[in-house]
């Protein structure tokens, strides 16, 4: 009886999860995208400058085209390194960019947040400047240095997740592959 | 649906099993309630989920990516969860309860595979099939031509807008221009209406507003507003903050010179600013020139954008709407599978507990526990099943309760009836009565020890034809009295017959009495026979001893007289011729020796007569044997006496002197056998079931035939020359005085044993 179970019931049942995840989508490779970051320390401040290299990929060119609100929010982290337990988080903070593209007017509307304080919007006809806007930042003093000790290492992690997710893995709507880069720092007054 | 409650009392048959409390909580698979709760539960969560999905296209993107998948997949991977983990727990039950041997698991087990076949194969199918029409819907949907159609459309109003832009771009600009000259901040406000009126006209710039911007007063420009010309069917909630807001953006040298604004009564104004230049060549004002776009217009727009972009989203998140879909119809499925299996092994269960239940009672019943019952919960046919098992039980408790009492009755009587011949038995092999029982058909059914001893019949036993068991010659009289008493009307009368084996007569009162069931018929013959010997030979006995008594009386008398005589003839005749002399003195010699020997005869008859009753006391048998032995140490040469006795011979209650007479009478009368020359053995033996002692005396001579041996006791019989015939006759009387018994034997290998037994 139960190898006409086994037959009849499980082996076709996990034949078609298998093939239904199968068809769920290409998965994307995880060295397209890269996120580089660069600190300074000045005037008091954790200055963080990154880029999003290729992250602002044709899904999204396509996302904004369609009119959806595309959103890259960069969830940066100061950390501390330990060598007997986890590293400690000191501090966070997430920095978004949105652009929203108006198909009747052709144009793009961009605005950035730094923990949810926004700036003044932006509008604009040119797709480099929505690209660059997106991903790359420059200098945000997003930590302050009083708190850090003087000649300890420290590092910031920064890890962007784009909202809409298009590449849906299917049975698995967990995200994967959020493209992550840290830079390390030592401060020295 | 059947249920079934087992009430049995399975440790004990005698103590029935409490009935459930009616507060012991239900189990959920026996509670229609909560089962059609449960289904209607399903069927909700089923039509929730249909609808939920049928409008999962209208939902944002975040709340589709963010919300309905992960809920959609960790409610799919739960159900898989929850499918693989009743699957599991299912089969592991089934594969256990097969490898136990339990009943009815190999139909469980069938059972419950071809359900689960027919709902999985063609949910899987389904799913198959769905996700491919699933699929291929949404690729129909992002087909070319309408892509076309809606992209064609969003250009369309597209460039309407960016050519109505460049329109009110170019006025802003050409009125910048033609203000210049007027000297702005400065410029005197008629001129410049002047100059802005003309560009005012339906069809071209529904409106256009003049500021003045004065720089260095702050860390922004100054910008006010200096003159506004508008169409008459211009919007009359016009609010020009949006368009102080531009002026102001341009004024701080921003490069975004345009804008939208949306009214609310419809229609839309689109917007462009140019900078005004001093003559200096700095910024000295802003011109913004508006065009009205009517609500019908700007709302038609609007929607080919709209549709435009909903296409592009839907195509954007094509494999999120695919993803929801499938997740959708798998959890459908799922939720299908689940259920369907559930309920398969539920079906099962319930189809088969019942018959476990009832191949268990009967398997319990079958043990002898008949109390068992099953509680019936439904009003079907497994109800009317359980009804007829639960009556059927009934009544089989009753028959043996009705079987155990008639086993008891019958139990009792078989216990009377063997307590019954038990005291037969034990009367008939007590009795000195022969007793044999034939059957109608001719069989003995029972014979006696008394019977087999007196008739001499060794081995003989019921089930033997009677004509086989008296067929001996000198049983033929009672074999007569037998088929007398079973042939005739009438029971024979008593007859005293006398038998003959091993050479002793044995007479015996027989009487055969036929047997009468209780219709009168006759059942078979019981032969019932005494033995008379012992009486018999008493009366003999008592016959000699008053012809003794006579004899010794009759002839002692004259014998003195003719003693008396002869010796007086030969006193006479003393002085008679020698020759006459010598002839009186050899007659009246004779006379007077056979006178003497008549007297002697005449003694040993008184004393046969007379003989005393013994005076029993306690004695040593060896001893008194040993003493009375010691009379012949000597007196024969040629005769070994030999003894022996037992080291722990009781006392026996006897007459030492009468025993002494009668061992004494047994030695010379096998010294006389053996002539005097030869061995004797004496022995005493004690038989202690028997209770007697026995006095064995056994010779080497030539023995006595068997047919002499009951003569031998008679009185005046003798073997030898001058014996009276009364010696052995006085030991018997003796040995029967003390209630004991004589009897003669073959010595092995020669000669005669006497074996005398007395009561201890």
């Amino acid at each position: 009886m139960m190898k006409p179970l086994l037959a009849g019931v499980l082996l076709p049942l996990v034949a078609s999860l298998v093939l239904l995840a199968a068809m769920g989508g290409p998965v994307r490779a995880a060295n397209e995208v890269d996120l580089q970051v660069k600190l300074l320390a000045k005037d008091g401040h954790v200055q963080v400058s990154f880029t999003l290299t290729h992250g602002f990929t044709s899904e999204l060119q396509a996302a904004i085209r369609s009119g959806l609100t595309a959103t890259i929010a960069y969830e940066t982290e100061l950390r501390r390194g330990g060598t007997l337990w986890f590293d400690r988080t000191l501090a966070t903070a997430t920095v978004t960019a949105t652009a929203r593209y108006d198909n009747l007017t052709r144009q793009h509307q961009l605005s950035r947040t730094v923990d949810g304080r926004g700036e003044e919007p932006r509008l604009t006809e040119d797709e480099e400047q929505v690209r660059e806007w997106m991903t790359v930042f420059k200098q945000l003093p997003l930590f302050s240095t009083k708190q850090l000790e003087e000649n300890a290492e420290y590092y910031v992690r920064v890890r962007a997740r784009t909202r809409p997710r298009v590449n849906w893995l299917l049975f698995w709507p967990w995200e994967h592959g959020a493209p992550t880069g840290e830079a390390r720092f030592t401060l020295i007054q | 649906m059947l249920t079934l409650r087992d009430t049995s009392p399975a440790p004990s048959p005698a103590r029935p099993r409490p009935r459930r409390q009616a507060s012991e909580r239900r189990p959920f698979r026996d509670n229609p309630l909560l089962i059609v709760v449960g289904i209607a539960l399903l069927v909700t969560a089923l039509a929730a989920t249909l609808t939920f999905g049928s409008r999962s296209s209208r939902f944002s993107p975040d709340f589709l990516t963010e919300f309905v998948l992960y809920a959609l997949s960790a409610a799919d991977l739960a159900m898989i969860l929850a499918l693989v983990f009743v699957l599991a727990r299912n089969i592991l039950k089934l594969m256990v309860e097969r490898r136990r041997g339990l009943p009815f698991a190999r139909f469980r087990s069938k059972l419950v595979g071809v359900l689960l076949g027919m709902t999985l194969i063609p949910s899987v199918l389904v799913l198959f099939v769905g996700s491919e029409l699933i699929r291929t819907n949404l690729d129909r949907w992002f087909n070319a031509p309408m892509e076309e159609i809606v992209a064609s459309a969003n250009r369309t109003a597209g460039d309407y807008y960016r050519e109505r832009q460049k329109l009110v771009s170019d006025t802003s600009q050409r009125i910048a221009l033609a203000l210049a000259p007027l000297g702005f901040p400065d410029a005197d406000v008629t001129r410049v209406f002047e100059v802005i009126k003309p560009e005012v006209a339906p069809l071209r710039t529904s409106m256009v507003e003049v500021y003045r911007v004065v720089l260095g007063r702050g860390p922004r420009p100054d910008v006010s507003a200096v003159a506004e010309v508008r169409v008459p069917s211009f919007p009359p909630d016009y609010n020009r903050v949006s368009a102080d807001r531009l002026a102001e953006r341009v004024a701080s040298g921003s490069a975004e010179t345009h804008g939208f604004e949306p009214l609310g009564g419809g229609g839309e104004l689109l917007r462009s600013a140019a900078p005004v230049r001093g003559r200096d060549g700095r910024l000295a004002g802003v011109v913004v020139a508006s065009d009205y776009l009517t609500g019908e217009m700007a709302d038609r727009s609007r929607r080919m954008t709209d549709a435009y972009e909903q296409y592009s989203k839907l195509k954007v998140l094509k494999s999120n709407m695919f993803g929801v879909y499938i997740s959708f119809f798998l959890m459908v499925t799922l939720m299908i599978l689940v259920g369907a299996t559930w309920i398969g092994f539920y079906l099962a269960k319930r189809i088969t507990r019942p018959i476990q239940m009832l191949a268990a009672a009967a398997r319990d019943i079958g043990a002898g526990h008949l109390d068992h019952r099953l509680e019936p919960e439904t009003s079907d046919e497994f109800g009317a099943l359980v009804e007829a098992f639960n009556a059927m039980t009934g009544e089989l408790s009753n028959s043996r309760q009705d079987l155990e009492r008639s086993a008891q009755d019958l139990q009792r009587q078989h216990q009377e009836v063997e307590a019954r011949r038990r005291y037969i038995e034990t009367v008939l092999e007590r009795i000195t009565t022969g007793v044999v029982s034939v059957d109608a058909a001719g069989r003995v059914t029972t014979i006696n020890s008394a019977a087999a001893r007196l008739l001499g019949l060794q081995g003989a036993g019921a089930g033997q034809p009677v004509a086989d068991l008296l067929g001996r010659t000198d049983l033929s009289l009672l074999l007569a009295l037998v088929e007398g008493a079973r042939g005739g009307a009438q029971d024979p009368p008593a007859q005293e017959i006398a038998l003959a084996h091993d050479g002793r007569e044995v007479h015996l009162a027989a009487a055969a009495t036929r047997l009468h069931g209780e219709g009168g018929a006759t059942e078979g013959t019981v032969l019932v026979f005494d033995d008379i010997t012992p009486l018999i030979r008493a009366q003999k006995v008592a016959a000699w001893r008053e012809v003794a008594r006579r004899l010794a009386h009759e002839i002692k008398n004259p014998l003195t007289p003719i003693q008396l005589c002869a010796e007086r003839l030969a006193r006479h005749f003393q002085s008679a011729p020698p020759p006459t002399r010598a002839l009186v003195e050899e007659c009246t010699k004779t006379i007077v020796g056979e006178v003497e020997s008549l007297k002697g005869l005449v003694d040993e008859f008184s004393q046969f007569a007379r003989m005393p009753a013994p005076k029993r006391i306690p004695t040593n048998l060896p001893t008194l044997l040993a003493d009375t032995l010691a009379l012949y140490v000597g007196l024969f040469r040629e005769v070994k006496i030999d003894t022996l006795a037992p080291p722990d011979m009781p006392l026996v209650r006897v007459d030492p002197e009468q025993i002494r007479r009668v061992v004494i009478n047994l030695v010379d009368n096998a010294i006389e056998a053996m002539e005097r020359k030869g061995q004797i053995v004496i022995e005493v033996q004690h038989a202690a079931v028997e209770r007697v002692a026995r006095i064995i005396v056994a010779d080497n001579g030539p023995g006595i035939p068997a047919s002499e041996r009951e003569k031998l006791f008679m009185p005046y019989y003798s073997t030898k020359r001058r014996g009276s015939g009364l010696g052995l006759a006085i030991v018997r009387r003796i040995i029967a005085e003390h209630g004991g018994s004589i009897d003669a034997a073959d010595n092995v290998p020669r000669g005669t044993r006497f074996i005398v037994e007395l009561p201890v």
